[in-house]
């Protein structure tokens, strides 16, 4: 049998972690920040299973006097915010952290200083969220956060900001880590293992990082405006200024939606890896289930529209966007298929893993049902904001992401730890936890078509609501009491729990090809994979050198520093958009007559002239590139240098434009116009900037000889950076300067 | 006159359409060619193509209503020159495109000529000059067929070296509808009319009435409909050539032959 040890990230990765009282804090092993991650966001489960319990147990009995309503408020938003993106992200960023690397061969992530600064960034994120009660008032608006109650008119303590900085530093995570992930897995992948052979949860997390790096910069770029409103005295979002709320509702479900598929692919990966190891069967049409994934993440873009359905958009959009949106059940739907077929005639082990994993199914099918029924624009308008909806998005994200995630502790924790979960604990663990979920959102279902409306901090004595009521709060307490079995199972396992040994469960996937837990490398050697699932083809004594016609075409190979770059300039590109459609929406058509300044104020000659500048700095520095490349130091060094010198040629000119304007009394908050005039190129600015920065670390190592030693690619990935605020200001430029539309 | 009464009557025979279709028929049909085929796409791309422009969806379009003008727009951009393509490849294997035609098919610019389909006929002087003109409004045609072409061939091309590979395969087909996607929320959303003659449109065969009365197709609606038919309907089809796309992925790399036994 012959094995090819694995060329991979060796040159970031350091030989020895080192043990000690810092080890963890100072890690940047792929496995460490996985299970950082995962602890992270069992603690803030805890945190947030408390508020909801607070929640349920004012809502037990009609006109409740536990917490105010004011309270209650904070209790929901901090609530939703925490389980969304402190809890479930987390989750699931932890287990693809953990995994990611071990099943494709890889002995770290693409990255793993930048993952570490993924993983920190979490905890900050969550410390300033939470800093919030401090100052004066946790957020009260709801995890969605609609304008114009988020205007400081309405929310007029600090907690909405807060948020809005929590969700910025969780955003910039998110997005380094998808990074990371793309990288990880289009350039780290062992010999043989194609992206036809790839376990199903490493294209899971694929396509959710492209889910991630295309939609959470939308958020950013909303909540950043957000902030201008809030901290500037802008009015984006608040009509009194001539702003538009609907605006906030539509760039908040653009990433909205999108966010929901984040937060359920990864878990359709783990699901189609629980299920066949345990039905002893490989997993019934690999392709369906890769393709409808991509499938989803496509329309999960186009569908947003059907969170609006009360707002008004007029029929003719309400149509179109229920067909798109009852569209999703059919590659929803084709993965469930494929997931029975999985277990279907199979020799099924129902180990606790695999009770959360079949419980998902009718759980996640429940949920997807009740979500069909939205789309039908007149229930949806009888409904809507109803614990209808609660009870929807329970099943889907608890019923479906929380029972695969479930399962998946179940499922790998042996690997992590190197020691099982005690079972019987985990029988316990899984009856309570079904019971208590279906006994909470099932009657919630019947609330909602009652007509109690969600995000009431009490209600009037009802027929029928008060027991109701009283149901759903004993079934959250016996979820509360299954998740105290979980812990417990977790602290009693880590200490007493049966040796797992390498491969407990027979599974297929790289992972358990090593020890448990596996060493500092993943794999002293990684084998040639021959197809979907290497340990069988391994056990069953595969020799590659027969089986020629299995080998497949070779793949392109891809720059691992282009591919993150490209990534990068992916997401940059949704954040311009937004900022870019914020001020088309305000300065074309009906709002562009306002009075006050407007684009006629400004200097197009001299910023023309400043624009080139910026356009011969990519010339220049393509120059600079072909120098390098024909190894001609001095002269890169040179090009390099005149780069520097046309961006901040063009950055004096920015700031000269800028102090002009505040010479004449124009401000951010002056009108629409100023403010997303300044936000534009504001941001275009520190884009410039960072990129000047990268630009002169390159010129550092140029002069001190660096690239003479080893061949990089450090400059030609800054260079497509430097290419890319480039176009983005020629757009800004001919857009707000030359008013092309 | 009702809404039956127009889906039976308002054809308009379309001589070079119809020439153009027959020619490209017995061209296809003729001996020699025949090695490898696939008619139905052929045919299914000459039948679209000539729906689009000779029955009542081609009529509407001539300055009625925007959302028809929208209709025939996608099918000539994004339905039609994908099948052609289907139907003609394997004929097409064995010649390879002149230097304008590999100029023309590269890449980056195939997606320009794509997405620019798109938008550049959607500027409003363009929009308007085609629903007056019979002379723009075939260069129109003619033109989104071609653009059309171009941006499909780097997915559907005949020889498989000049295809994207898989991968960039999909990043070019969702960027594409992402441009795509764009244009169509801004004409949903747009207080102004991108196409102002479909506002006033001269009513030669007196459908108005039943249009704007019967169907309630008020001059902002038909715009939201053609918006609305550019960013759902259009996408979907870039989701179909995605999912081809990947289905070439797992066709070149197949997994080992996979063997149903289970292991011990």
């Amino acid at each position: 049998m012959s094995t090819a040890t694995s060329p991979l990230a060796e040159e970031h990765h350091p030989a020895h972690e080192a043990d000690g009282p810092f080890a963890w804090v100072a890690t940047v092993d792929h496995k460490r920040i996985g299970i950082l991650y995962l602890v992270t966001a069992l603690f803030f489960f805890c945190v947030g299973g408390i508020e909801a319990l607070i929640i349920r147990l004012q809502l037990a009995r009609p006109n409740g006097t536990l917490v105010s309503a004011e309270t209650f408020n904070q209790l929901f938003t901090m609530h939703g915010t925490t389980m969304i993106f402190l809890v479930v992200m987390p989750t699931l960023v932890g287990f693809g952290n953990y995994l990611v690397p071990l099943m494709i061969g890889a002995r770290d992530m693409a990255f793993p200083r930048l993952n570490a600064m993924s993983y920190w960034l979490l905890p900050f994120g969550g410390c300033l969220l939470h800093f919030s009660v401090m100052a004066g008032g946790a957020p009260a608006a709801g995890w969605f956060a609609y304008a114009p109650l988020t205007e400081t008119p309405f929310s007029s303590t600090q907690g909405t900001d807060y948020w809005v900085l929590a969700l910025l530093v969780l955003g910039v995570g998110s997005v380094a880590t998808a990074i990371n992930f793309i990288a990880t897995i289009l350039t780290l992948r062992a010999p043989g293992m194609t992206m036809g052979r790839v376990p199903l949860f490493v294209w899971m997390t694929f396509v959710t990082s492209f889910l991630v790096i295309l939609a959470l910069p939308i958020l950013n770029a909303s909540i950043v405006l957000l902030l201008v409103d809030r901290q500037l005295d802008a009015h984006v979002f608040l009509a009194s200024g001539g702003g538009n709320a609907i605006l906030w509702q539509h760039f908040f479900w653009t990433f909205g939606h999108p966010e929901v598929y984040i937060m359920a692919l990864p878990a359709f990966g783990m699901i189609s890896e629980i299920i066949p190891v345990f039905s002893r069967k490989p997993i019934f049409g690999y392709e369906f289930v890769a393709a409808s994934t991509v499938a989803i993440a496509i329309l999960s873009f186009g569908v947003w529209a059907h969170h609006m359905f009360a707002v008004g958009l007029g029929h003719t959009a309400d149509i179109f966007f229920a067909g798109g949106s009852m569209l999703i059940a059919i590659p929803t739907g084709v993965k469930i298929f494929n997931w029975i077929a999985t277990m279907w005639g199979g020799s099924i082990r129902f180990t606790t893993a695999m009770l959360f994993a079949t419980a998902f199914l009718v759980e996640f099918v429940i949920g997807g049902l009740s979500g069909i029924t939205f789309a039908a624009a007149p229930i949806d308008w009888q409904v809507t904001d109803t614990y209808y909806v609660v009870a929807h998005f329970h099943y889907v994200i608890f019923g479906g992401t929380a029972f695969a995630t479930l399962g998946g502790i179940y499922y790998w924790f042996p690997k992590m730890s190197g020691r099982r979960l005690d079972e019987r604990l985990g029988k316990a663990n899984f009856w309570l936890m079904v019971l208590g979920f279906n006994t909470t959102f099932f009657v919630q279902h019947i609330l909602g078509i009652l007509g109690m409306p969600r995000r009431v901090f009490t209600y009037p004595d009802l027929p029928y609501w008060g027991v109701l009521n009283m149901v759903s709060t004993v079934g959250a307490c016996l979820m509360g009491l299954a998740s105290l079995v979980l812990v417990a199972n977790i602290v009693f396992s880590l200490k007493r729990g049966k040796l797992a040994g390498d491969n407990p469960w027979d599974g297929w996937t790289l992972e358990w090809a090593t020890t448990s837990p596996p060493p500092h490398d993943n794999f002293a050697e990684v084998p040639q994979i021959h197809g979907r699932r290497p340990l069988w083809d391994l056990a069953h004594g595969k020799d590659p050198s027969d089986s020629q016609a299995t080998k497949p075409k070779p793949e392109r190979t891809f720059d691992k520093g282009a591919v993150a770059v490209w990534s990068f300039i992916a997401s940059e590109t949704g954040f311009f958009l937004i900022l870019i459609i914020a001020y088309l929406f305000f300065n074309v058509g009906a709002g562009a007559d306002a009075p006050g300044p407007s684009a006629a104020m400004l200097d197009v000659k001299k910023t023309g002239a400043f624009t080139a500048c910026l356009f011969a700095s990519s010339f220049t520095l393509w120059l600079s590139e072909k120098s390098l490349h024909k190894k001609e130091h001095a002269a890169a060094a040179r090009w390099l240098f005149a780069t520097i010198a046309l961006g901040a040629v063009f950055l004096v000119g920015q700031g000269s434009e800028y102090l002009g304007l505040f010479h004449r009394g124009v401000g951010v908050a002056t009108n629409l116009f100023t403010t997303t005039f300044f936000t534009l190129t504001g941001f275009h600015g520190l884009h410039v900037t960072a990129g000047l920065f990268a630009l002169m670390i390159a010129l550092g190592l140029l002069l001190a000889g660096d690239f003479r030693r080893r061949s990089s690619t450090f400059l030609r990935t800054i260079g497509l950076y430097w290419h890319f605020v480039d176009v983005v200001w020629q757009v800004v430029f001919s857009i707000v300067y030359l008013r092309i539309r | 006159m009702d809404s039956w009464g127009l889906l039976t009557s308002c054809w308009r025979l379309d001589p070079l359409a119809v020439a153009v279709c027959a020619a490209a028929a017995i061209a296809y049909a003729a001996p020699g060619r025949r090695s490898g085929v696939r008619p139905l796409p052929f045919a299914m791309a000459l039948l679209i193509f000539v729906l689009a422009l000779v029955s009542p969806i081609g009529q509407l379009a001539d300055g009625y209503l925007f959302s028809a003008h929208m209709l025939q727009h996608l099918l000539l951009v994004l339905v039609v020159p994908p099948l052609a393509l289907l139907g003609v490849a394997p004929a097409l294997r064995a010649r390879a495109p002149g230097r304008v035609g590999r100029m023309l098919l590269r890449p980056i610019v195939a997606w320009g000529l794509g997405v620019g389909a798109m938008w550049l006929w959607h500027e409003q002087t363009l929009c308007n000059a085609a629903s007056q003109s019979a002379v723009v409004h075939r260069v129109q045609e003619l033109s989104l067929l071609v653009m059309g072409t171009a941006f499909w061939w780097p997915v559907l091309a005949p020889r498989e070296e000049s295809r994207l590979p898989p991968l960039s395969g999909v990043v070019y087909l969702f960027t594409a509808c992402v441009a795509c996607t764009l244009l169509g929320v801004l004409i949903t959303f747009s207080p102004v009319e991108v196409c102002s003659v479909f506002a006033h449109p001269v009513d030669r065969l007196g459908v108005m009435p039943l249009v704007r009365d019967g169907w309630g197709l008020t001059v902002e609606k038909d715009q939201q409909v053609g918006g609305l038919l550019m960013w759902v309907p259009a996408c979907l089809v870039y989701g179909v050539g995605i999912l081809g796309v990947l289905a070439r992925l797992f066709h070149e790399h197949p997994a080992a032959a996979e063997s149903k036994g289970v292991p011990s």
